[in-house]
């Protein structure tokens, strides 16, 4: 017993090993980034146009008119909610990035934070929350990361694509040659709002290394609740 | 005079609100906890936590001063460093001292941050006056709104005496404390200046250096908008922290000294100490101050689930 124990001990080190070499290969995503060329509306890949059920792409188009004439009360953001993902990656505002063997750290400019842990499974019947949920693994090189559980209030991009709380996101982060550029390519998923899943991509470019975040605080942009003083 | 404040309607609500979060999630850390364990203290220099349960606490007066007069009366706390220890289950702490990194849960939380619990801050006599001011507002149920019932950050030190975990993660030259409490974020910069011409913040700039297996945090750029505390002891802009992190308890807390100097509304500098248990059961959660305006209608439909 003690010896099949021992073996399984062994086999187990060993079996680490290779995982444990190749855990120090992984690119290292720490630090501040920042979308290299904004744009309010998030593109599918293949060049066609946001694949939107007709109910999905009647409130859409309500958002584009409304925002043409400056009414942007659709928008969640506009008294201090939170923005939901994509959303939150593609503003002009850097986020940040910290990498641990247990989780990946994000947290945006505004302070706005998600986590994405390594070697667990999405939760079943989860909570919606702004921000979801998250969960990280390694495809070699690339990072790739799984979330669900978002609330319905939040848009995906800054144009104002609604979604539902059956979205589903997979990010493939994958690191550029010289270190200082990323891409995200997003899958997104969602049958009450989109017609087939669909891809988006975007490029980050890493912030200067003696960047620092400013405070953010978005309920100074609100006169109705700014302290007077 | 920055600190003379003027505050909207309905901060009133916003803050009875908050009192009652808070003291859920007081709560919340407290049932079936088994007894505490007197747990080896190889510091030496804190009592353990054994000792902090059994130890008979100062009395804490109810009013500021002990004063008669009941308009004066403040809001009971939980004990601060004389709150009692809930050891619970999961993961064992990082063994490496200088290893900070996993969920935090602040023991105690009070409401006026002084030199123990029910003792204000030395502040000068007309901030002493402004104290009252503010307590008797509270008291009559018309209190001065502070900058966290508005989703303005809470400020500096009071962020740090939350009663909501914060996660703490460290990468190279740098430590990061995530605040479960409206998602605030302190990024200590490790070995390095603060800045010239610092912005002025509600948190502050924070550099830190390590001493044997102490952390030094020392943080200056706080405005002069947010209260030290909760009952709205004032600071200025002048306003200097150091704090100095160590883990004792076999790493199952984090002892904090916090030492507040502020030249304007302070005679001398005074320092408190809190204790963060280690909490591997608890993940930090979303945090929407701004949903305590749950009728903001987003697309014809209210917020609020």
């Amino acid at each position: 017993m003690q010896k099949t124990l021992s073996l399984l001990a062994a086999g187990a080190a060993l079996a680490a090993l290779p995982a444990l070499a190749h855990a120090q290969s992984h690119p290292d995503f720490t630090g501040a980034w920042q979308i290299a060329a904004y744009s309010a509306a998030l593109k599918p890949v293949d060049g066609g146009a946001v694949p939107l059920k007709p109910e999905a792409k009647k409130v859409y188009d309500q958002h584009l008119a409304a925002a043409a004439k400056g009414d942007r009360t659709w928008d969640e953001t506009t008294i201090c909610l939170p923005e939901g993902l994509p959303r939150l990656q593609t503003i002009k505002e850097p986020f940040e990035i910290m990498q641990k063997s247990n989780a990946m750290y994000f947290v945006a400019q505004n302070r706005l934070p998600w986590r994405a842990y390594f070697n667990e499974k999405l939760p079943d019947d989860p909570d919606p929350m702004y921000l979801g949920y998250h969960v990280a693994k390694w495809e070699g090189d690339k990072l790739v990361i799984d979330s669900s559980g978002f609330r319905d209030v939040s848009m995906l991009d800054d144009s104002g694509i609604p979604h539902s709380e059956k979205l589903r996101l997979t990010a493939t982060y994958e690191m550029g040659a010289d270190n200082k550029t990323m891409s995200v390519t997003w899958r997104i998923e969602d049958p009450d709002t989109f017609t087939k899943p669909w891809t988006a991509k975007a490029s980050f470019k890493r912030m200067p290394a003696n960047f620092q975040f400013p405070e953010e605080v978005c309920a100074a942009k609100l006169q109705s609740t700014a302290p007077k003083r | 005079m920055g600190v003379m404040l003027k505050w909207g309607a309905g901060g009133a609500a916003v803050a009875v609100l908050a009192a009652a979060t808070a003291g859920a999630a007081y709560a919340q850390a407290a049932p079936g906890a088994p007894a505490a364990k007197a747990p080896d203290n190889a510091a030496g220099a804190v009592p353990p936590s054994g000792s902090i349960n059994a130890r008979q606490a100062p009395r804490k007066p109810k009013t500021l001063f002990d004063d008669p007069d009941p308009t004066l009366a403040l809001t009971p706390g939980f004990g601060g460093a004389n709150a009692p220890l809930r050891p619970r289950p999961g993961a064992p702490p990082n063994p490496d001292p200088k290893n900070f990194e996993g969920v935090w849960w602040l023991r105690g939380y009070e409401y006026l941050l002084g030199p123990s619990p029910g003792v204000p801050a030395p502040l000068k006599p007309q901030y002493i006056e402004l104290l009252k001011k503010r307590i008797r507002a509270k008291n009559a149920g018309k209190p001065e709104t502070d900058t966290s019932t508005a989703c303005f950050p809470h400020g500096m030190p009071r962020l740090m005496e939350s009663p909501y975990p914060i996660e703490i993660v460290q990468t190279p030259g740098r430590v990061t404390f995530l605040h479960e409490v409206a998602h605030e974020v302190r990024r200590i910069y490790l070995d390095q200046k603060h800045p010239a011409n610092l912005p002025e913040t509600f948190l502050g700039h924070s550099v830190g250096h390590w001493e044997g297996d102490t952390l030094v945090v020392d943080t200056v750029g706080i405005n002069d908008k947010s209260f030290i505390d909760d009952e709205g002891e004032a600071h200025s802009n002048k306003e200097h922290l150091t704090e100095r992190y160590r883990k004792i308890d076999g790493g199952r807390q984090i002892e904090l000294v916090m030492t507040v100097d502020d030249p304007v509304t302070l005679e001398h500098p005074y320092s408190y100490t809190r204790y963060y248990e280690w909490r591997p059961d608890v993940r930090p959660s979303e945090y929407i101050c701004e949903e305590n305006n749950r009728n903001a209608p987003v697309n014809g439909v209210t917020v609020a689930k």
